[in-house]
């Protein structure tokens, strides 16, 4: 009762002061040396310094919201290839996010490395707990794929997906805009977060000529289309069931690996080309600026940027850098994913979308 | 707390002033005193430790105390009427269904002579044991307007369409009120054992009909658990997310839920509208416990566990048998088999497809190798297990201690203690997640990263159901037991541990088992507070969700179902052994 006692006092105390930190903001933390130490190294040694210290501090902590079944070969392929052992925490991009907010402000960071999506890195490197990585893999890395405190190691590309069965071959949409054609009443599924796909249709429909009436009828066309559905990978699941026609945008891997378990979708048309110009949203990978095993940290940077790239590319993903064999972007024609919107206005963006799915009609039955 | 005020305490004699204080604290130190001292302390702690947190963030803004989090919540283009109509409108269909269905159940199984009583026990649980999004996803593929079972095969060659479309309001109450019967199967089952039939049977003699019988003796008899039952659903409806989420957003029919989960995604995530909605949340729960305390006002006249022997003998149904049967066949086959069914056949899928003769040449059981071959498997299992067992144990401990407060004694505070006892049910999961890793993340003791924390999590979370379970038990079993008991010599821990806990067991047990069961699928504190190494089987689950592996998932649902259905099989033969009569009259 006591200890009971006690922790409700540290709760009082601690509510109190409560207020999100940035861990060691400046000045240099003990893992940052460690950073800078490899860096400092010339190329050809950084990786087996990385490797001898690595193993010295044991193991690798990594949160990631990578899928499972992605997250698995990743973990193998590194144990294997450097012989340090990793420990992975899994979940959406969001609760990846919590939980190292969560821990940074506590001062008390669980993890070394981290691997998520775009919106949440750069909130990650907003509050300063994120570390530069700089080490000969950097090299490798396009300017567009370069952010303060983190790297991309990979992009999402976002187009529609339909199915092949139920959208007959020349049926399928092949801009964006076809989105708001009649043919497709009923037929469109939107996802209820994909408001940084709807900023970057929005502002590229702008950029190429349309007036913001034009754009705002369009989507209202759009949404008077569609139907709501929560969670790309559930969406894909209901496109190759039939239970959706059109996936108004799914990312292209995710539909990739629908198709190769034998589900009637696809994201190509049948002359092999992705008609509707896609956006490619980078995803990062990261140091701690407070990691217990810093060594370790770097050296899953400098892999999933070097060979690890290779890896990403047969389990389906599009990796940052330019691999050989890559075929994730035949056919695909590319516009940039709008960092600098997204990075300062995201929530604008995430209510203006809400707004808009908000506005939809009762669809019932049939 | 006001423990100190006992119920039945002689008067005492007045003292000299000196040896008062001596007095009072002999009085004090009492096991009794400390042990519904400390409980009482524990359930405050772990109830008021997320609503702090909670409260915190929804009234604090960037210049110290504000209201904006409600402003920005319920004004602007919140669409919050329409939204607070969906979510009364849901909670009050799916709650109504659910007691509707699990009363008659109940009765039907504990009071007759009805044959089949073996389906019973699986009709009430499977839907139980089956993970929320598993459940909504088996009636999209049954129930979908264009691709569901039912429709395609029943209703699209008679009427040429479908008739069900599971996207509606009518859906979203359709499949969360059978979701949720089994809460009500549970304590209305436990509440018809516990009633002495006599005063049925002196109105029967009496000459009233059976529907006069039922309507003026026999509800009102378990009215405390019919009260109970209500509360937990309707605010249980109010609170979950998967039907709304998978079923309601395609139609856009937005709950409290769907609005905090957009909320609580957002960047930087708006804490404070959140907390505003679950605040929203709970003035809607308080007032239903402030309903419930007034409905079930006049405690004494439930006690029906008297100091009188009583035998409940059952109803013979004669003609009406065969029909009673064949609703049961009817209600289980809609309820179970359907549902199993679709899990079943999604599960030798490699991607979902209706059923074709394509379809059938695919089938395999590679599904299941796969789930046996997780390297996680046995891993969150055992977890599952002991936090499930942990959990349901802790919190019914805790909860008969605390509803033997508030229903047993005139302490003052324990209206307040059953309302705080409450209010960890409309926490959302999640930010009970973020209140507990932000308390124990600045502690020393070694909790986070551990297993404790998730025992805390899952203890806050199932402690109101545990309390309605213990609570209506304890209000049907009389005080002059405990005064025969006290008479008799005995302390007040034995007459609690040898009279009272056994005379509400069948209450406690069915409480036990719904812990147990959905602590199974808790998932959205865990997947915060869980580390690499403390997984547990809902966040296996959820990442195959996540991953869109359904079929997967389908197999791990099924393997899950026939884990649990036997863990609770065991339970209930472990009861009947100590004398828990929890099967009821076979």
């Amino acid at each position: 009762m006591v200890g009971t006692l006690a922790v409700v006092v540290a709760l009082a105390l601690s509510a109190c002061g409560k207020s999100v930190t940035s861990g060691g903001a400046t000045g240099g933390t003990q893992a940052e040396k460690v950073y800078q130490q490899l860096n400092a190294l010339p190329a050809n040694q950084q990786r087996a310094a990385a490797i001898d210290q690595a193993k010295k501090e044991g193991t690798l902590e990594l949160y990631t919201s990578l899928t499972d079944e992605l997250v698995k070969p990743v973990k193998d392929a590194f144990e294997k290839q450097t012989g340090v052992k990793m420990n992975v925490f899994r979940a959406s991009s969001e609760t990846v996010l919590q939980r190292t907010l969560q821990e940074t402000s506590a001062n008390r960071t669980g993890n070394d490395a981290i691997e998520t999506n775009f919106g949440e890195m750069a909130t990650l490197s907003k509050q300063g707990v994120l570390s530069d990585y700089r080490g000969a893999a950097f090299a490798n890395i396009p300017q567009s794929g370069r952010f303060q405190g983190w790297l991309a190691d990979r992009l999402n590309i976002m187009l529609p997906a339909w199915n092949t069965k139920l959208i007959k071959p020349g049926q399928e949409p092949r801009s964006w805009e076809d989105l708001a054609d009649p043919r497709f009443k009923g037929k469109l599924t939107l996802e209820l977060t994909d408001s940084d796909w709807y900023e970057n249709v929005t502002k590229s429909w702008l950029r190429h000529g349309k007036t913001q009436a034009q754009v705002d009828e369009l989507w209202q066309r759009i949404v008077a289309n569609a139907n709501v559905a929560k969670g790309h990978t559930v969406m894909a699941e209901l496109l190759g069931a039939g239970q959706t026609a059109v996936d108004a945008m799914n990312y292209s891997y995710i539909t990739q690996n629908t198709a190769d378990k034998g589900a009637p979708v696809a994201y190509r048309s049948a002359d092999g080309i992705a008609h509707t110009i896609a956006f490619a949203r980078p995803q990062g990978v990261a140091m701690m600026k407070n990691a217990k095993h810093p060594a370790a940290a770097w050296l899953f940077n400098d892999w999933l940027l070097g060979d690890g790239q290779k890896l990403l590319v047969s389990l389906g993903l599009t990796p940052s850098v330019k691999v050989e064999g890559d075929k994730s972007l035949q056919g695909v024609t590319l516009e940039p994913y709008d960092v600098q919107g997204l990075t300062q206005d995201s929530k604008t963006w995430d209510d203006r979308y809400d707004r808009l799915l908000r506005g939809l009609k009762q669809i019932g039955g049939d | 707390m006001a423990m100190a005020s006992a119920p039945k305490r002689s008067a005492v004699a007045p003292r000299p002033a000196g040896r008062w204080l001596a007095q009072v604290a002999r009085e004090l130190a009492t096991p009794r005193t400390l042990l519904v001292g400390g409980v009482l302390v524990i359930v405050g702690y772990l109830a008021v430790v997320p609503l702090v947190y909670l409260l915190h963030d929804t009234f604090t803004g960037p210049g110290g105390l504000s209201i904006d989090a409600f402003t920005r919540a319920y004004t602007a283009n919140s669409q919050a009427g329409r939204m607070m109509l969906n979510s009364v409108e849901f909670a009050v269909g799916s709650g109504a269904l659910a007691l509707a269905i699990g009363t008659l159940l109940a009765y039907v199984q504990v009071r007759t002579d009805a044959p089949l009583k073996g389906l019973f026990f699986a009709a009430s649980l499977v839907p139980l044991i089956i993970p929320g999004i598993l459940y909504a996803a088996s009636w999209i593929f049954l129930a979908d307007p264009r691709i569901g079972l039912i429709n395609v095969v029943l209703f699209k060659p008679i009427l040429g369409h479908g008739l069900f479309n599971t996207f509606s309001m009518w859906g979203m109450i359709w499949v969360q009120g059978l979701h949720l019967a089994p809460i009500a199967f549970l304590l209305m089952g436990a509440a018809f054992r516990s009633m002495d039939p006599s005063l049925e049977e002196a109105a029967l003699m009496a000459g009233a009909p059976r529907r006069v019988l039922l309507r003026r003796i026999t509800m009102p008899l378990v009215r405390p658990a019919i009260v109970s039952a209500i509360l937990l659903m309707f605010v249980q409806s109010l609170e979950s997310f998967e039907v709304p989420g998978l079923l309601g957003l395609q139609n856009g029919i937005y709950v409290f839920t769907s609005r905090i989960y957009f909320v609580l995604r957002q960047f930087p995530i708006d804490y404070g509208a959140a907390g505003a909605y679950a605040l929203g949340l709970l003035a809607f729960a308080v007032a239903g416990v402030a309903a419930s305390g007034w409905l079930a006002r006049n405690a004494r006249s439930y006690q029906t566990v008297t100091g009188k022997a009583f035998r409940p003998r059952p109803i013979e149904l004669g003609r009406a048998r065969p029909l009673v049967g064949a609703l049961v066949v009817l209600f289980f086959g809609v309820a179970v088999v359907l549902p199993v069914a679709v899990l079943v056949y999604a599960s030798l899928l490699k991607f979902y497809a209706a059923p074709s003769m394509d379809s059938l040449r695919t089938m395999s059981l590679a599904n299941y190798r796969t789930v046996l071959h997780m390297p996680l498997a046995t891993t969150a299992l055992r977890n599952s297990v002991l936090l499930g067992v942990g959990a349901a144990t802790v919190v019914m401990f805790l909860t008969a201690v605390a509803s033997w407060v508030v229903v047993r004694t005139r302490a003052m505070g324990r209206r307040l203690l059953d309302v705080v006892a409450f209010t960890p049910l409309v926490v959302p999961g999640l930010v009970l997640g973020l209140a507990l890793s932000f308390v124990y993340l600045r502690t020393s003791l070694p909790i986070y990263g551990t297993l404790w924390i998730l025992l805390i999590a899952y203890s806050t979370r199932y402690l109101p159901y545990g309390m309605r379970y213990a609570s209506a038990a304890m209000s049907q079993t009389s005080g002059e037991l405990e005064e025969s008991a006290h008479i008799c010599g005995a302390s007040w821990w034995q007459t609690f541990r040898r009279v009272l806990l056994p005379l509400a067991s069948s209450g406690i047990l069915a409480g036990w088992v719904y812990i147990l069961v959905v602590s199974f699928r808790e998932l959205s504190s865990s997947i915060l507070l869980y580390s690499p190494g403390k997984e547990v089987l809902s966040i296996l689950i959820w990442e195959q969700f996540e991953n869109g592996q359904f079929t997967t998932l389908a197999a791990i649902g099924v393997c899950m179902v026939a884990i649990l259905v036997l863990l609770v099989l065991v339970a209930y033969r472990l009861g009947a052994r100590f004398g828990v009569d929890a099967e009821g009259s076979r």
